[in-house]
């Protein structure tokens, strides 16, 4: 039965993208504000340089992949158990693992889009020169990084009504950008704003990401990228038992 | 109203031999299960023995025994909130139940294996908008080991017009065929009908009777929910009528509707209500406007006795209960007998 179950992949797949591509009015903001923000704060603000250009692009590339994640999970699930939708799925012999595969899958391509524009700006626009190797490394990071914020969503699709996911989505979602230092670095901000942002996981794989570019740090303080990959997966394993337990509570 | 309980209860009795009780202290029911003992093919498709689903303090199912055998369409009949609908939901396993025992086809409700061979149509459950019947069913039809033909099942629930439109533009009564076409994609052998006609059009109802009936020629189970009596008339071979989640009677369609007595006489009459229900034989008494509804189980013997005390007796009709008069009947006598 595993062909079955994977050719209920594709087909959800295709569900999914065509769900995307029908509504653009949701996807073409998540996709085009990463690129407008890298090209506001990495170019067209005063002190705009090279060395702006490489920080923004470590941390704008985190920025990109959080829209999709968490709306995509947050606000989809939530609307499609909102409606039922998901009942009638459990009662079905859907495999889970082809409704979230595919859904994580279309995740990961809009993560994608909304990377390439904000790699080519970098690339050509501001000129960074880095080996091959850094940029891959990069990617993988940028796309790695869906897997926390995909579980916010999940945790907040599981929970809340559809009207409440939207609310809760964009708090989390702004929250994450502007606290977790994505926009503009952390150490700007007050000491006690700073103390919550270190809790965030957008704070913590945004230093992964600096430190693979070893982008030059805004203070003197050096940069443990074993650490911060410590707290990221400890961080991860605690929202995969919360979505567990959001979506275990389900069938009671 | 006065009713007569005792030839009611009678009745009740012999069309449910078993008798609803909690297990006693100490009794493990799961080893006397006849859920559990034989797996032959031509044993229960659903089997439930003592099944309770409580929701905080309020129980939704009570003591639920049933079983239904492969083969042909049973209604689960019931007024808002009796449970009908919970006891799907167990089935499915999307509820679990507080107690008891519940088999779907010799197996856990929600179990993969049985999820394959059941379809369902869920009362409050809507599809995503932005994709069209076609793919809605193109999509279902890849979970199911052996779907049935995607252009057949269009145009069975008539929907091939429709196909290619977005779900969010269809009529009500076209998305609800959707919903339908997609509880019968996969070729199940047992489906799930969840009120599936509630607000429906008469075209949209009168389609959805034709595929169940046709269904259950090929010897497919269907289990459906309804407060509609006529659809269980017109569509059921067997009814069970549940009330705040019991069972209060489950036999063959025209056996139910005999419960309400013999015949229902029908008159202006002088004669009160209190006396009339005095009378042997009569189940119930009501006045209902100018008339006085008369239900006996001797509709003949009741008439001469009425016909002797009261002269003036006019508008006479004698008739046999419909479904819902015995389901009203029913219902009436169960809450006052329980409290």
């Amino acid at each position: 039965m595993k062909s079955l179950a994977l050719n209920a992949f594709f087909y959800e797949c295709g569900a999914e993208i065509l769900k995307a591509v029908r509504a653009p009015e949701y996807i073409l903001p998540t996709l085009l504000m990463p690129i407008a923000f890298y090209l506001l704060f990495a170019f067209a603000l005063p002190g705009a340089g090279d060395n702006n250009a490489l920080y923004f692009l470590a941390t704008y590339g985190i920025f990109a992949v959080m829209g999709p994640s968490i709306f995509g999970f947050g606000v989809g699930v939530a609307n499609e158990r909102d409606r039922g939708w998901l009942s009638i799925k459990r009662a079905s012999p859907a495999p889970a693992i082809a409704y979230l595969g595919a859904k994580i899958t279309v995740t990961l391509i809009f993560a994608s889009l909304a990377l390439i524009p904000i790699y080519l700006a970098a690339g050509f626009g501001a000129g960074i020169a880095l080996p091959h190797s850094v940029w891959a490394l990069l990617l993988g990071l940028h796309l790695m990084s869906v897997i926390p914020f995909i579980l916010i969503g999940l945790i907040v699709g599981f929970s809340l009504g559809s009207n409440g996911a939207v609310a809760i989505s964009n708090i989390v979602f702004l929250a994450m950008a502007a606290l977790g230092g994505l926009w503009l670095p952390i150490f700007l901000f007050p000491d006690a704003l700073q103390k919550i942002s270190i809790t965030l996981p957008s704070y913590q794989l945004a230093e992964i990401a600096l430190a693979i570019v070893d982008a030059p740090t805004p203070t003197d303080s050096l940069r443990v990228p074993s650490e911060n990959i410590t707290v990221v997966v400890i961080m991860t394993i605690f929202l995969a038992s919360l979505a567990y337990l959001a979506w275990a509570r389900q069938r009671n | 109203m006065s009713l007569h309980f005792n030839e009611l209860s009678q009745l009740l009795a012999r069309l449910q031999p078993r008798k609803v009780q909690p297990p006693r202290k100490g009794e493990c029911t799961i080893m006397n299960s006849s859920c559990l003992q034989s797996a032959s093919p031509n044993t229960s498709v659903i089997c439930a023995q003592g099944l309770s689903k409580k929701f905080d303090k309020n129980y939704a199912l009570q003591h639920i025994d049933l079983s239904i055998k492969s083969g042909g369409v049973t209604a689960i009949l019931g007024a808002n909130g009796a449970g009908k609908t919970t006891f799907i939901l167990c089935c499915l396993g999307l509820r679990k139940q507080s107690s008891g025992i519940l088999t779907i086809f010799g197996d856990a409700p929600g179990s993969i294996v049985s999820k394959r061979r059941i379809g369902v149509m869920l009362q409050d459950a809507d599809l995503p908008d932005l994709l069209t019947p076609r793919e809605h069913i193109t999509l279902f039809a890849s979970y199911y080991p052996n779907p049935a033909n995607i252009d057949e099942i269009l145009n069975t629930c008539k929907l091939t017009e429709f196909a290619d439109k977005k779900y969010r533009k269809l009529s009500g009564g076209q998305k609800r065929r959707v919903q339908f076409a997609l509880a019968i994609i996969g070729n199940p052998d047992l489906v799930f009908l969840d009120e599936p006609t509630t607000g429906l059009d008469t075209d949209t109802r009168r389609m959805l009777w034709d595929v169940v009936r046709k269904l259950a020629k090929t010897g497919r189970t269907i289990i459906l929910t309804t407060h509609y009596l006529e659809e269980a008339d017109v569509l059921a071979d067997r009814v069970v009528v549940v009330k705040a989640g019991r069972i209060i009677a489950d036999g063959l369609t025209a056996e139910i509707r005999e419960l309400a007595g013999g015949g229902l006489i029908k008159c202006i009459s002088n004669i009160s209500e209190e006396r009339i229900g005095d009378y042997p034989d009569v189940v119930s008494v009501r006045q209902n406007g100018r008339f006085t509804e008369i239900n006996s189980l001797n509709p003949t013997s009741t008439l001469r006795i009425l016909l002797s005390e009261d002269q003036t007796v006019s508008e006479l009709i004698v008739s046999k209960p419909s479904l819902e008069e015995a389901f009203d009947t029913l219902n009436n006598t169960v809450s006052e007998s329980t409290v």
